[in-house]
């Protein structure tokens, strides 16, 4: 795909004082495509997101999100929808979900001013489109594991955003709402927005995503899922991850020279 | 009772009670939602000093204490968000460094001031009305302010990383919630004393949490708790003859003991790998 990438990172290197997380990545995400950015735990991803939404600044290297630096986002910012790793909060808050997913317009609709009419409408149309809609009144600490996850999706689209960035949006999920929500994703993608997901779990991943990058510490790899190896998974998780490798990834073939950070 | 109304000093003292009361309330749904239970206890430490620097340069002790008790939180808060020291290390620093400057300020004084005292363990009889008025002042500005900020409060309270990634100015929110506990502390010192204050900000907001899943009916329950508390350990204190400001805490802490044996959050504790 051509155009002006959405998200570019350019020998980006982030630390944590000492600790560098990420080294010299570069990765570059064109409108509309669906990427998911996989690794062992520990090994960047939450970093990676956290530098393409500007709370984290690389000490070398640049970031460019819309084609601005991420701190430097204004208007852009909605454009943006995120979900974050469901334990970023506290799931005891005494919140109602409807007001979950209304948080999302908080920034669009500015400071001290009152949700407008339009934005209870985005809220209500957002978790209709994942299937919440009858949730609204539910408190935040009556959800399950998947109705929870939707309602914080929805709260990224209750902003209308053309790119989504999700951390780990299947933990603590059962199987079948990892896979519906896959697809509803697969179907958001459909409609046009530039997905990006940051998961550990390769395998279900893979046979929804168009493009599937691995990180560990440094970007290993960056390409088709069909064309993501065994090479890369031992990579990750060391040798003996192979082993684990049943299913759909052990079938992938392995090609020579996948390495390349551009498509 | 009727009697007892007819006194000014129990007319001030109910008013001022109710006021402060509904106040700490409406502030400790922050504090306790948000995890800053132990900032709290430190600005109210720190207003030790404050106060006894007013008593020392002859103006009234709750403006010095203000302006000292919000040098403590942005202390606080600046020390930990630099990320060089934790929070609570913070807090455990200012905490004692500011009660300890209180006491010396103290010993240079000549002779021994009471009314000190009345600060570190309360004194609602003795409320003046200028000390009335201050509170209304106060309590006015503070309330005014999380009205304006509501939406924005929750946010930084429930997800602050989502306020910073939405374009709100979430540090600089962070340090109006500061500001905005430190003011509650200072004037609620009268009522409680500094050194019991914490608890009427934390108690009656943890009781709350205990009985409601929204946000906006625990604030409600906890002004309940709150005004309950003050007014009813105020008119206990009375008759029990009593110290107000103990009798408060302890009223209050009846309260919190009561909610939590008739919790509903304790019946179902969500499961996380529950399926939708």
């Amino acid at each position: 795909m051509d155009g002006e990438p959405i998200i570019l990172l350019e020998h980006v290197t982030v630390a944590y004082q000492d600790l560098v997380a990420l080294e010299d990545v570069n990765l570059s995400v064109q409108p509309g495509a669906f990427l998911a950015v996989i690794g062992p735990n520990g090994a960047g991803k939450t970093t990676l997101l956290k530098t393409i939404l500007g709370l984290l600044r690389p000490i070398r290297g640049t970031v460019r999100v819309f084609g601005k630096a991420p701190w430097e986002l204004d208007g852009e910012r909605r454009r943006i929808g995120y979900v974050p790793q469901v334990m970023s909060v506290d799931l005891n808050f005494p919140v109602r979900a409807g007001e979950v997913v209304l948080m999302g317009r908080y920034g669009r609709i500015g400071l001290v001013r009152r949700p407008a009419a339009a934005d209870r409408q985005a809220a209500i149309l957002a978790m209709e489109r994942v299937g919440v809609a009858d949730l609204a009144d539910r408190p935040l600490a009556r959800l399950s594991g998947g109705q929870r996850q939707r309602v914080f999706l929805a709260r990224a689209l209750a902003n209308e955003p053309e790119l989504l960035l999700l951390d780990e949006p299947t933990t603590g999920v059962d199987v079948a709402a990892t896979e519906s929500l896959y697809e509803l994703l697969r179907d958001l993608h459909d409609e046009g927005i530039t997905i990006l997901v940051v998961s550990h779990d390769v395998g279900v991943v893979a046979s929804y995503v168009d493009a599937v990058a691995c990180v560990n510490r440094r970007l290993v790899a960056h390409g088709r899922p069909e064309t993501m190896g065994s090479e890369v998974l031992s990579c990750m998780y060391g040798p003996e991850a192979i082993l684990f490798g049943h299913g759909p990834v052990s079938h992938m073939v392995v090609t020579p020279g996948h390495g390349s950070d551009d498509e | 009772m009727v009697e007892l109304l007819g006194y000014t000093f129990m007319q001030r003292a109910l008013i001022s009670g109710a006021l402060i009361g509904a106040l700490c309330a409406v502030i400790g749904v922050y504090v306790v939602l948000k995890g800053l239970s132990f900032i709290g206890a430190g600005i109210s430490h720190a207003s030790f000093g404050g106060v006894a620097l007013g008593f020392l340069l002859g103006v009234n002790p709750v403006l010095t204490a203000v302006v000292f008790c919000l040098l403590t939180a942005w202390g606080i808060g600046w020390a930990s968000r630099k990320g060089q020291i934790k929070e609570d290390t913070a807090v455990g620093i200012f905490f004692a460094s500011t009660m300890a400057l209180g006491i010396l300020l103290i010993g240079l004084m000549r002779g021994y001031n009471t009314d000190l005292f009345g600060y570190l363990f309360g004194s609602i009889l003795a409320v003046t009305s200028q000390d009335l008025w201050v509170t209304i002042g106060l309590g006015a500005v503070v309330l005014s302010v999380i009205g304006l900020f509501f939406k924005e409060l929750l946010l930084i309270t429930f997800d602050p990383e989502m306020a910073e990634i939405v374009g709100l100015p979430a540090e600089k929110l962070y340090f109006l919630l500061l500001s905005l506990i430190a003011i509650t502390i200072v004037i609620s010192i009268k009522v409680v004393g500094i050194v019991l204050v914490s608890a009427l900000i934390v108690t009656p907001a943890a009781a709350a949490y205990q009985l409601t899943e929204d946000f906006r009916r625990m604030m409600v329950l906890s002004v309940v708790f709150g005004v309950g508390s003050t007014v009813g350990g105020l008119l206990l204190s009375y008759w029990l003859n009593t110290a107000s400001g103990a009798t408060i805490v302890l009223l209050s802490t009846l309260f919190f003991f009561t909610a939590a044996a008739f919790s509903p959050r304790r019946w179902h504790r969500p499961l996380l790998n529950s399926p939708s």
